[in-house]
């Protein structure tokens, strides 16, 4: 099967037909300015925009240009397809998570963002905000937390369902090409991540927390669907590198490890980027003694092969749902005053990390919120050592940050002009109550009640120290929004009380605002379109685009 | 391998279900799982269990998560797949030759007992939001009453014979450690607890006082003391506005508290009945 995927690589987007493809695959590889064309607008995962209409003199005239209001569900043009019943399996199972929300980030190619919630997936003019077409998949479950988007291949759009199909819908029509089941939802995984598009292989993830299953990543034709590799997050068998951290074959093949966050590609080393959930069970060690690899890991995958070319395991043996899933950015900078191909990752159990992104070589761990209480420090490759004693039990123990983490999925962002790394951060505490003694666990084995905390704070990190440069505490408490930052000296994000905030990124200033109708719960994004910047974010159930008058 | 699953699975699926009996799926609140969970009656589980133990319990464990011979059976991706028999009566009848499971001779009647204990079992861990929690009053009682004396300054705000009268039969035990350690509940204008103390000293010098509604960075919204509704837009420290929280020394615990102390302390308030 590889070899013959491989042959196919000459022929690169020759199935599709026409002169004008969407997305021309060179646009991958710049940084986006006419263009948003994967999930982070590039491959770095850096989401700074040389962008500069939009700045400090200019942002105050900055102008709502439309709304969309997105609606989930069937409506008089959706495009329907999905194998499941009419009448969804659970009525409101949308509700139950707060109604539509827009997580994603939209693509823009040509003038029309792309973009989807669980179940839906539409395309909306990006000069006006007009839709152009919607689909909606008939589920049969999963849970429907949310979707981070879309990919693009040429004309062929990719996108993820709570219920594990990967769908293919041409981009100019909303017509679906081709689903494939990814995964069985019945085993409660369920699927969240924008697929990145790399050459032609659709990196295709996947999420799920609660039956004691293993995590996998999968590299996909976009032509096809046919499966090129399969990498998973646990060794497969005793004896197999990486099997000397589980205490048998079992622990490790249902051990969890998701996948359920777009990673980052650098096209030099041609390594694909990931960070992985936490083990399963989720809140207890028990069953499981060891470090659980690859777990709560950032690991590099060769992209032709799925072959894993390095990893640091940032949470050895997680027992508090701390996923290593947050975007790990590629920093092109220094280090000890050598110029370093950098990765850095703020990390939900409240660690920044920085490494050396051709060989994983560690260079810096440092603590990013004050409130933590789960660790022993650090061992000698720069690894947290957990606190047994911070492990769930009968009888409940009080640990900071609670199981949400120090920061979450919301996306950081790192300037290279300020050389600071930004990120949303928690200093919140929840009580581990054990509730399942057996020697062999299932599940998430505890019981988490949480105990509230110190608010929600907006940091920028020197990449090179991890020390906090500036800080501004949200009053009245933060969101969940992603953060962008521009050459226009601008950093757009937003708080928990529904406004669209722009910081000055080098001292935290706050510059201008808006006051939406909903908090800010994707990462905002920003291109040019005929002359004109825009900045888009969604907030609820719609997207808010911006402009500054000429 | 997956995919390779799925064939086999739908040839299974040819064979005949097993129960003409369709219990009904659900959604317990709050339970967290992806999937809707068949609703058994404790009868059938009680029975499936007795059933499973005496048939299948030998190699897979009494809970059905594994024992000497027999793999896990919650982690099972046949069971998890599993409809109303379909996948798990195969085997039960026909044995697995190649991994030494005889055939089990069970009656239809058995077997969907045995098919819903199983079925339980997965729902049991998947539905984390219904997980029980076990006791939690493992403290020292006085050793909590020393602390909410001393080192706890709980008394400073709080008397056993006043506002805490009674609490320890108010709340159960997860209830009212989850309560001492954080009270507050809800945005500032609708807190279960006292309401936050705001005074707004506008740039003229005049002051205004009142309880927090609402605030960010751009406005802050007040009852003042006549039980006006008032909106302040802020810009940086303009007008300067200072919070005074009741509650606050809830939150500056939080980071004092060892494990021991809030096991004493729940200890000691249960006591308070």
């Amino acid at each position: 099967m590889k070899r013959f995927v491989l042959l196919l690589v000459p022929g690169l987007l020759a199935a599709q037909t026409g002169q004008n493809l969407i997305l021309d695959p060179a646009t991958l590889l710049k940084p986006a300015t006419d263009a948003w064309p994967t999930y982070n607008g590039d491959y770095t995962g850096k989401r700074f925009s040389p962008l500069r209409q939009i700045n400090q003199q200019t942002v105050k005239q900055l102008t709502p240009a439309w709304i969309y209001r997105a609606q989930a569900g069937p409506g008089f043009n959706t495009i329907v397809g999905g194998t499941g019943p009419d009448a969804p399996p659970v009525a409101g199972r949308e509700n139950s998570f707060g109604g539509l929300q827009i997580k994603a980030t939209p693509l823009m190619l040509n003038g029309v963002l792309y973009f989807a919630s669980p179940d839906n997936a539409w395309a909306v003019d990006a000069h006006s905000g007009k839709e152009l077409w919607h689909y909606f998949w008939k589920t049969t479950g999963g849970i429907h937390i949310g979707n981070r988007g879309v990919g693009i291949y040429g004309n062929w759009l990719f996108f993820e369902t709570p219920d594990d199909y990967l769908v293919s819908l041409d981009a100019r029509t909303g017509k679906e090409r081709w689903h494939i089941q990814i995964a069985d939802v019945k085993q409660e995984y369920f699927s969240t991540p924008a697929p990145i598009i790399i050459g032609n292989h659709v990196m295709v993830g996947t999420g799920g927390d609660t039956l004691d299953v293993p995590g996998f990543l999968e590299s996909v034709d976009p032509e096809t669907g046919a499966m090129q590799w399969k990498w998973w997050s646990e060794p497969l068998k005793k004896g197999d590198p990486g099997s000397e951290t589980w205490p048998n074959e079992a622990s490790m093949r249902h051990g969890g490890g998701m996948t359920w966050m777009p990673g980052t590609y650098d096209p030099q080393l041609k390594l694909y980027y990931i960070g992985t959930g936490n083990p399963q069970p989720v809140e207890t060690g028990h069953g499981r003694e060891g470090d659980n690899l690859w777990t709560c890991s950032i690991v590099a995958l060769n992209v032709e092969t799925g072959k894993i070319a390095w990893y640091y395991q940032v949470s050895p043996h997680d027992t508090h749902d701390w996923d290593a899933t947050q975007t790990p950015i590629l920093i092109d900078g220094t280090f000890d005053g050598k110029p370093r191909k950098l990765i850095a990752q703020a990390s939900r159990n409240g660690y920044y990390f920085l490494l050396d992104r051709t060989n994983g070589e560690h260079l810096l761990t440092s603590k990013f919120i004050e409130t933590m209480n789960w660790s022993n420090g650090v061992n000698a490759k720069g690894q947290p050592i957990p606190n047994p004693g911070k492990e769930s039990t009968i009888d409940g123990v009080l640990v900071s940050p609670n199981s949400t983490g120090a920061t979450n999925w919301p996306a950081p962002s790192f300037d290279p002009e300020t050389g600071l790394f930004y990120v949303d951060t928690n200093e919140t505490f929840s009580v581990f109550y054990l509730t399942d003694t057996d020697p062999q666990p299932e599940g998430y084995a505890a019981a988490e009640r949480n105990a509230g905390g110190m608010g929600n704070t907006l940091r920028a990190l020197d990449y090179k120290t991890g020390k906090t440069v500036w800080k501004h505490k949200y009053p009245g408490g933060g969101g969940s929004a992603g953060i962008l930052t521009t050459a226009g000296h601008l950093l757009f994000t937003g708080d928990g009380a529904q406004n669209l905030i722009a910081f000055d990124p080098a001292t935290g200033k706050i510059l201008w605002h808006a006051g939406l109708a909903a908090n800010v719960v994707n990462g905002p994004e920003t291109y040019m379109l005929d002359g004109q910047q825009y900045l888009v974010v969604g907030a609820g159930d719609s997207l808010y685009a911006f402009t500054v008058s000429q | 391998m997956f995919r390779q699953d799925r064939i086999l699975i739908a040839a299974m699926l040819l064979s005949m279900p097993l129960a003409a009996q369709e219990q009904p799926r659900m959604r317990r609140p709050g339970g967290g799982a992806g999937m809707d969970y068949r609703e058994y009656d404790a009868a059938t589980l009680e029975r499936g269990k007795a059933a499973f133990v005496a048939n299948c319990g030998f190699c897979h464990g009494a809970n059905a998560k594994g024992g000497e011979s027999g793999p896990d059976l919650v982690r099972s991706v046949v069971v998890i797949d599993d409809e109303n028999g379909n996948l798990i009566a195969p085997i039960v009848h026909g044995g697995r030759q190649a991994q030494g499971m005889p055939k089990i001779d069970v009656n239809d009647k058995q077997l969907t007992d045995i098919v819903a204990f199983l079925h339980e079992g997965v729902r049991a861990a998947a539905e984390r939001g219904t997980y029980k929690l076990l006791n939690i009053v493992t403290g020292n009682a006085k050793a909590g009453e020393a602390y909410f004396n001393g080192a706890g300054k709980c008394n400073t705000c709080h008397s056993v014979t006043g506002d805490l009268k009674g609490i320890g039969a108010k709340y159960d035990p997860v209830a009212l450690t989850s309560r001492f350690l954080m009270p507050v509940g809800g945005r500032p204008g609708h807190r279960n607890t006292s309401p936050i103390e705001v005074t707004v000293t506008q740039a003229n010098g005049r002051v205004v006082k009142g309880t927090l509604e609402r605030i960010d960075d751009f406005t802050v919204s007040i009852t003042d003391s006549d039980g006006n509704y008032r909106s302040f837009t802020r810009n940086g420290d303009v007008p300067k506005v200072v919070l005074k929280d009741p509650a606050q020394a809830h939150f500056d615990l939080l980071e004092k508290y060892t494990d021991a102390e809030m096991h004493n302390l729940t200890a000691y308030l249960v006591t308070l009945k």
